[in-house]
Formats: C-alpha cells, structure tokens, sequence
C-alpha cells in the first residue's frame, strides 16, 4: 500500500506546480476515507468471510510474504510478464516496422491485423495450455499474444506520422531508404511506440495472471488467488490482489519514467509539463 | 521571352519546356505548361505568381525533386538526375526534427551524406552565429521562436554550400517584421555563399526586393508569362522599397500578373 502511495506525488506535484496547493490533501484524504470504510464497511456484515477487513487483509499479507512459497510464485510470475512484454515488443517492433515500411506486407496483412484486433485475444489461451503444456511457456505465449498488439499498431502509425514537409528534406538531401527510417521515421515513431509499449507491460501483466488462473500448476499469484478463494480464504485472496495492485502502480511508475526521459522532445510530452 | 543578358555565363539550371500534367478521376490537370528558363549562377531569381501557377512544381522539378511529364533540366551542365547535394531545399516551415538540438539539425546534410559531423561542427557554429542564434545550438527547435527555426534551416540548408538553394516561401509562416529580417539575413548568405537562389513567392514587394530577376508566372494552366530584369545595385537597404523605381517595377509586375 505504501508504494501504492508513493505513487502519487508525481501527479500531486504537478498540480503544486499548477499552484493548487490543497490537491495532495485531497488525495491523502480520499485514501484515509477508502481505508476507514474498507475497515468498518465489513464489520457491519454479519458473517465477513467473503469480505474481509483492511487489517485482515493487512495481516492476510504479512501471512502471505513470509509464507515459504511467496518469492518462487512471486518471481515466477515477474519473470513470466518481463520475459512476455519483451518478446511481445520485439514482435511487435518488427511487425510494426515490416509493414510500416515495406507497402506489399501492410496490404497483404491489413486484413488479418484488423481481424487480430477484433479478437478477444484471450480466448486463444486454452489453445496454448493445449500445445505447450501448463508450465511457464503457454504463460508466456498467451501474455505475448495479448500484449504484442499494441506496440505492433503503434510502430505501424507512428512510422508514417512524418509530415510530408520531414520527407521530403529527406528527399532533398537524397537520403537512402534506410536513412529515411533511421534518422525520420523511428525516431518520430518513438513517442507512439512508448504508448504501445507501456500498454504492453499491462497487458502482459494481465495475460499472466489469467494463464496463471487458468492452469493450477502454472504457478504464480494468478494461480495463488486462485487457491486461496477456492478454500475461501478471502484475507489472502486479497492479499494477492494488493500484491498486484501495487505491482501494476509500479511497473507503470518505471515505465512512465522511462518514458519521460526517451520522449522529452514529444509535444504530447512537452505539453505535460507545462 | 529569353533576354540577351542572359547569355553572358553559362546558366547553372535550364529548364526546357517543363510540363506536369497530373492525372485525376480521369481528368488531366495541367500543373505546369511548357516552361523555358535558365537560372545564371550566382543569381537570384523569383518564381512570382497567384496559387495554383505551379510555382512550387516548376520549383521541385527545376531542384530535381519532381519528374516533369515533358521537358528536360540540366542542372550545371549535366541532365538532371534526382536530388543532388549541390541542392539545398528549405520550405515553408523550418522542418526541425524537435529530438535533435539545434545543431545536430544543422548538421543533419552533412550525417545523410555521410561525412564527418566533427569536421563541420566548427562551421555550424559559424553560421548559427552568422544568423545570431549561437547561443542556442545545444538547445531544442522546440524552445526557440518560429523565426529562430527559420534561422537554423537557413543553416542547415547552407552546412554543405551547395550551388543552387531552393527556398519555397521559406518566411511565408512568418509574421511580417520578421519575415523582412529574415530576407535581409537570406540575401546577405547568399551574397557571402555567392550561391544560386531561386525563391518561390506570392509577395511582389518580396519577389523585387530579393531578386536580379523576377519569372512571372499565371494559373490555368500554370506557366511562364514574363522574366523582369531587377536592375538595382546589392548589397540592397530597405530604403530601396521607397525609392520610385522600385515601385515602378512592382507596378510593372502587377501589371504582368494582371492585376488592377
């Protein structure tokens, strides 16, 4: 929960900036008012096993991270969404550059690629538990497929976003090809592909969890919630959920890091922080 | 329409019944008709004229950055051939890359050609100083003003000295006291470049006070109507717009556009 709140003051600093001093209180407020209702709204129940208490879940966590198994399901499952959002952004960078810049490919695949994105992706994961088995690799393959998407469009947009004015100074100094793509198109493309990467990353998150859920030998926090609610053992189910919540809060805290540092030439960016 | 005083040097562009035709919905559009013109070296020369005489496409196809349909351009005594880096473009818009800083966009000719960024570091330098904004080499195209990115392209497009500029409204973004300033800094590279200009304009106070000669040019179809010698003496002050032989000239331009 901590990290959940430190999380906040990049936004609460911009609003400082802005000169609205009280925002931060506002949001400290609002985070002590959802921790005294999460306490007390449980209590009014009768029978709150389905709906535990802020500190049953509290202590629900600190069951959770000392237990023995915690650091092999929790890095199982780390390792699994890193190891998926890379191999998804490399397909989805080299797809995105194929048909952004070769014009046979994008019309021959156009189809297909709006026919993928139609698809409620996760419906193929049964399919992969089916040919590689229930270990980490359809975990892996099922959070490629959710999560290459993204950056495979936005490669694919942000290649052509170049004015025509930007190609044809290419044009003028009678760059090459690759020259055009190296020292225009990519670089213009960035912005957009960030977009599509930090997307990515919770996708992969997403696609991990589910194969996790889906398969009870994958291992796991998808596969820890999974136990803990089928014996009802709701502290730790939401445990494993506060886990994850400030999982996802971090990963996207890095990655929006990283972006700032990659893109902040981008008028999208530029306007942020003014 | 071809004057005498054009043969005393050679012309570092001829254009030879230049046309383009464009194709549309089965309709031909005539962009351009037949257009003769040499450009001399080392001068300045305007393509003068409403939207829609094809201007620009004359421009594109005498920089060899457009086929023509019909016609042929030599380019330094040779046919032209595509792009060449004895061309440099700049357009209506300053066209900075905003990840690059300003100097590393000056010096982007120079990368695409594949020469050595170090050895023209010294001269990108000069030039951004020549134009007054060396103190913002190291910053972002983003965090300077429109007129000051127009400056940096004016670099950039001069980093490699090529004999023939082309300049395709190069300030028509910009607001009027600027723009003057910026055609007082164009001609004054030019004249240190000692390179060919031939500036696209709608402006005719513009097109006579830049120029040695003006190509007048008329829409429907797009071509050449006249070339007026602009006879006074550089380096030109701004004085020049008041004298009545300058407005005797742009008077006479009108007439050749048609105007009342």
């Amino acid at each position: 929960m901590t990290s959940a709140l430190r999380a906040r003051p990049t936004k609460a600093g911009v609003a400082k900036a802005e000169g609205d001093g009280s925002s931060w209180w506002i949001s400290v407020g609002t985070i002590l008012i959802f921790a005294v209702a999460w306490e007390v709204g449980p209590r009014l129940l009768e029978d709150r096993t389905l709906f535990p208490t802020l500190s049953d879940t509290l202590s629900g966590l600190v069951r959770l991270v000392t237990a023995g198994y915690w650091w092999e399901d929790l890095t199982s499952t780390l390792l699994s969404v890193v190891l998926a959002w890379m191999i998804g952004c490399s397909v989805g960078l080299a797809a995105g550059i194929a048909l952004g810049t070769v014009p046979f490919v994008r019309t021959a695949i156009t189809p297909y690629a709006i026919a993928v994105q139609a698809l409620p992706k996760i419906v193929l994961a049964p399919l992969f538990i089916g040919w590689l088995g229930f270990g980490p690799q359809s975990k892996i393959a099922i959070a490629v497929v959710i999560c290459f998407f993204p950056v495979w469009i936005d490669t694919m947009v942000g290649l052509a976003l170049p004015k025509a004015n930007e190609f044809k100074l290419m044009q003028s100094l009678n760059a090459t090809r690759a020259q055009t793509f190296w020292k225009l198109q990519l670089p213009s493309a960035v912005p957009l592909i960030m977009v599509g990467v930090k997307h990515a990353m919770l996708l992969a998150f997403t696609g991990v969890l589910v194969a996790e859920i889906l398969s009870a030998s994958a291992g796991g926090l998808g596969t820890l919630t999974k136990e803990f609610s089928s014996q009802l053992n709701m502290p730790l189910t939401f445990a494993v959920v506060v886990v994850v919540v400030v999982i996802a809060i971090t990963l996207v805290s890095i990655m929006d890091v990283i972006e700032r540092r990659v893109v902040f030439w981008s008028e999208e960016s530029r306007s942020r922080k003014s | 329409m071809e004057m005498m005083t054009m043969t005393k040097t050679d012309p570092l562009v001829r254009a030879a019944g230049i046309s383009k035709t464009y194709r549309s919905g089965g309709a031909d559009m005539v962009a351009l008709s037949g257009m003769d013109l040499d450009v001399m070296d080392g001068e300045f020369l305007s393509l003068l004229g409403p939207s829609g005489c094809g201007k620009s496409t004359a421009l594109n196809i005498m920089g060899g950055l457009l086929a023509a349909t019909s016609g042929t351009v030599t380019f330094d005594g040779r046919p032209m051939s595509g792009p060449s880096r004895d061309i440099g473009m700049m357009f209506q818009q300053a066209v900075m890359f905003p990840w690059r800083t300003t100097i590393d966009n000056v010096l982007l000719p120079i990368e695409v050609f594949g020469q050595s960024k170090k050895k023209y570091r010294a001269r990108a330098e000069e030039l951004l100083s020549m134009v007054g904004i060396e103190e913002f080499a190291k910053s972002y195209p983003w965090q300077l003003s429109g007129g000051m990115q127009q400056r940096a392209a004016l670099c950039r497009v001069l980093i490699h000295s090529p004999k023939l500029l082309l300049l395709d409204e190069p300030f028509g973004a910009l607001d009027e006291f600027t723009r003057e300033s910026m055609n007082a800094e164009l001609l004054r590279l030019q004249a240190h470049t000692k390179a060919t200009a031939i500036l696209v304009t709608h402006n005719i106070n513009e097109a006579v006070f830049m120029s040695d000669r003006i190509a007048v040019m008329s829409a429907r179809p797009g071509r050449l109507v006249e070339v007026i010698d602009v006879p006074f003496e550089r380096p030109r002050t701004p004085e020049l717009a008041l004298t009545p032989e300058f407005a005797a000239l742009a008077l006479r331009a009108r007439t050749v556009l048609g105007l009342p």
